[in-house]
């Protein structure tokens, strides 16, 4: 669908060439800086953290900030198909949170088969994204409030599950009066999904498994949203929904599927991040929220978009992450590093809608 | 008397000419339409008079001073005022007439902090009484209807001592009566020395209210005439740059007609009251009624988007229940809504997006959307349909308005419709491209029913073969177009809700 924008553009810029010098530069320019100003920031930053340090512009390092990003970009994508519905799902960072928990208490505390926690956890990830829409379509509460709830009250759930404990291997088991030590222990098959790697060989440590896994996720969503006919129902429903309504689209059925995938890709993003650090940490998911909602907006300013997109889900979560790196292997204190994303986030995007407005 | 006079206007955008060398003269107690067909320059001329635009070329005199408008503080300083078509962008809907009417007032620093709610509805009042509207000050904005909301607009403008007003195809969504009122509205600002530029497409109400008359199109100015020079078929003429053929295409022998749909005591509320109808492949069957008679209920009802309370929709004899438009898609029938902005497009999309949407399955192979098979059709839509300019990247906010209903309407054309509904399809389009909607209509009654609803009775007597006189949710009148005589109609469609309307509008 991105397509569809670009015979306009080019062909604005064709009749502008007939045009005096001064507004042809200009406008080439301007549009240039429309289309990929974002890009090129994302690039210009990158080429300045690999100059400030030897070891960022590494092969190993591009996959480290992959891995780093790998998680967020699960999520982001999850939020971005709430918004391309023109949704918002804000319950995703506890749903984060809640998998990491779950999945790894159903391991430690009850000895469940990996595999069985894995699928119980998305199931229960179905379950919210239902519970989401049916507070919005059936109930009509706003999606914002609705999610807001639904982040509590997965909150909640998500501590009251070990009665607030971290869950790791030799824990007292919080459900057992005599406090005996939890038996289980995470398995190995499912650690390797955060820390495995593929491809390995003598010379190359291999790809993180988490990239694979954002690799897959990112290209099934980017041919479902802008190749398949699914797609296009999806952005109808976003773009107008009444319209879409009248020309035959089931549109509760389609925000109904927008939520649930936003929360199973937000439950697949806590079980890639359990297995990454091996262990149950309590609101290990909150982070996730703040970060996706960034990188899906900043999404709608990449390639001049103007809407929610996969690529630029990618783009932004990449930008996000390269930060994140970039900044730590200079030495900036954690403290400032905050400071430092809100501000790069604000100018990059400011300039982006500043230009977008004329 | 104050007089605005630009000579030479101009404005050029990238590789398109859209305003050329226009003279417009506006002076006070005269009422001057613009009219020309979409993409004439008339939203051009608008936007240079209102300061949309930082530069213009050409220039404008008041009262034999040059003056420059080059933003929208400055057209507000010579008392120039716009009341554009779509009033609900520039209202507020939660707020109280009277807090829209003084808007601006609030919003300077000497109001201090607190409202004062009682000065604010005595002025409000004040205003209202002037234009001898009776609106109640209180009542938020959200519960006014469309004509209220229009008056209201132009009541602010006044308030504000404009000199000039221009008004952007006031008319378009009025029924009638209001129309009426609007006139009677605006003789009346027209003797207190206020200057109208009127824009419309529709030349019997030019007729009936202007003085001047200036014709744009291809961005110049083509033709003027005043109240004694005027008319219509030269006016015609000059907007379409040809001779215009019969406006409305002729119609096909009825004896080929087929029961097609069938409805039987429809009850929907307040809003239906036991309607029963026939439509026929082989005829255009026309409704009209002022606006809120229950004509849009209706065919949304048969759309599927509504629910009826009670009973019957008969497709080629048997009984079909639509829980959505889906159903009554699967079914074979289209609507094409009134409103297209917000129910019919989508506006920041291609053309392309727009007119496969619906079925976009027959594209799709595995569900992928294959542009081998969805690109031609949409590039022979586009040629049927004569759209400009053929692009199907176009985005369709970038069209003009009768471009934009082509696309409504060329999204159905795929699968042959069993009925067609058409809601106020012609409404804020140009001549030629209302030609052609009726011809398209007439083309595809030869193949379906099609059911015509509007609220100009013009239209529907001269394109239907049978028309329906719907009030205030009931049918009151059936007529056989070539039988039945003008002024029947508009007193059948207006008599019993007469009372209602003077009542909650003079």
């Amino acid at each position: 669908m991105t397509s569809d924008k670009t015979p306009t553009a080019s062909k604005q810029v064709g009749i502008a060439e007939a045009k005096p010098l001064n507004i042809h530069v200009g406008s080439i320019l301007s549009r240039f800086f429309l289309r990929y100003g974002l890009i090129l920031t994302l690039i210009l930053v990158s080429l300045f953290f690999s100059i400030r340090t030897q070891a960022f512009a590494s092969v190993d390092n591009l996959l480290d900030i992959l891995r780093a990003v790998s998680i967020l970009t699960i999520v982001a994508l999850g939020v971005t198909f709430s918004v391309v519905v023109n949704g918002f799902d804000v319950s995703v960072g506890a749903v984060t949170g809640l998998a990491v928990i779950l999945s790894t208490a159903l391991m430690v505390i009850w000895g469940v088969p990996w595999y069985f926690a894995i699928l119980i956890c998305l199931a229960v990830g179905v379950i919210i994204g239902l519970l989401n829409s049916f507070l919005i379509i059936r109930l009509r509460i706003p999606d914002l409030l609705a999610t807001l709830g639904v982040l509590y009250l997965v909150q909640g759930l998500q501590m009251s599950i070990t009665k607030g404990d971290a869950v790791y291997k030799g824990m007292t088991n919080p459900w057992s009066p005599t406090r005996e030590i939890a038996g289980g222990a995470i398995h190995p098959n499912f650690l390797f999904l955060g820390q495995g790697f593929v491809l390995s060989s003598e010379v190359f440590r291999g790809i993180p498994v988490p990239v694979v896994i954002m690799f897959v996720i990112v290209l099934v969503a980017f041919i479902f949203l802008e190749f398949s006919r699914f797609g296009r129902i999806f952005y109808a429903v976003g773009g107008n929904i009444e319209a879409a309504r009248l020309a035959g689209v089931d549109v509760n059925k389609v925000r109904m599927t927008a939520y649930v995938i936003s929360s199973v890709l937000a439950t697949i993003g806590g079980l890639v991040l359990a297995a990454r650090i091996g262990s149950g940490a309590v609101k290990a998911g909150d982070p996730y929220l703040l970060d996706a909602v960034a990188a899906t907006y900043f999404g709608f300013a990449v390639l001049n978009a103007r809407r929610a997109n996969v690529f630029g889900t990618v783009l932004g979560a990449i930008f996000v992450g390269v930060m994140l790196n970039g900044l730590t292997m200079m030495n900036i204190p954690w403290y400032i590093q905050d400071v430092i994303k809100g501000l790069v986030l604000i100018v990059s995007l400011g300039l982006s809608y500043y230009t977008t407005r004329r | 008397m104050a007089v605005l006079k630009a000579s030479g206007l101009g404005k050029v955008f990238p590789g398109v000419v859209a305003l050329d060398g226009v003279d417009l003269e506006l002076r006070g107690r005269y009422v001057h339409a613009l009219i020309g067909a979409n993409g004439a320059g008339k939203s051009t001329l608008i936007k240079i008079l209102t300061g949309y635009y930082p530069s213009y070329e050409g220039k404008i005199e008041l009262n034999g001073q040059v003056i420059s408008i080059h933003k929208p503080a400055d057209a507000f300083r010579y008392g120039i005022e716009v009341v554009h078509q779509e009033v609900d962008t520039t209202l507020i809907p939660y707020l109280s007439v009277a807090e829209n009417l003084l808007i601006e007032k609030l919003a300077t620093p000497e109001e201090g902090f607190f409202v004062r709610k009682k000065r604010l509805r005595d002025e409000a009042r004040q205003i209202l009484q002037k234009l001898q509207l009776d609106i109640d000050v209180d009542k938020p904005v959200a519960d006014l209807s469309l004509p209220q909301k229009q008056l209201l607009v132009i009541a602010r403008a006044m308030s504000r001592n404009a000199s000039f007003l221009i008004l952007d195809e006031p008319t378009a969504a009025l029924s009638v009566s209001d129309v009426e009122h609007l006139f009677t509205i605006i003789r009346k600002l027209k003797q207190g020395g206020v200057s109208f530029l009127y824009v419309s497409h529709r030349l019997a109400e030019i007729q009936e209210i202007a003085d001047d008359i200036t014709i744009l199109r291809g961005g110049k100015k083509v033709a003027h005439f005043n109240r004694e020079t005027f008319e219509m078929s030269k006016a015609v003429e000059a907007m379409l740059g040809t001779r215009p053929g019969d406006l409305f295409p002729t119609r096909i022998p009825t004896q080929e007609r087929e029961l097609v749909l069938e409805v039987r005591n429809i009850r929907w509320g307040q809003r239906l009251k036991n309607i029963s109808i026939q439509a026929f492949r082989g005829e255009i069957l026309g409704i009209t009624g002022l606006t809120g008679a229950g004509k849009t209920e209706l065919l949304n009802i048969l759309a599927g988007s509504e629910k009826a309370d009670h009973g019957d929709i008969i497709l080629d004899g048997k009984v079909v229940h639509f829980r959505q438009p889906k159903d009554a898609i699967r079914n074979g029938i289209f609507l094409i809504p009134e409103d297209r902005r917000h129910r019919g497009l989508w506006i920041e999309y291609s053309v392309r997006t727009n007119i496969t949407l619906p079925f976009i399955r027959d594209f799709s192979y595995l569900s992928f959307v294959l542009p081998f098979k969805e690109i031609p059709h949409v590039r022979h839509i586009i040629n049927r349909l004569k759209l400009v300019p053929p692009d199907p990247g176009m985005a369709v906010k970038n069209l003009s308005g009768g471009n934009q209903q082509k696309v409504v309407i060329g999204k159905w054309l795929l699968q042959r419709a069993r009925v067609m509904l058409f809601d106020e399809a012609t409404q804020g389009i140009d001549i030629g491209a209302k030609q052609e909607v009726y011809a398209l209509a007439r083309e595809l009654s030869r193949t379906s029913a099609v059911i015509f609803a509007s609220s100009d009775v013009d239209e529907v007597l001269s394109l239907a073969d049978r028309v329906l006189v719907m009030r205030d949710g009931q049918i009151v009148g059936e007529f056989d177009t070539r039988l039945v005589d003008r002024q029947q109609v508009m007193e059948l469609a207006i008599s019993a809700v007469h009372t209602k309307t003077a009542h909650s509008m003079a």
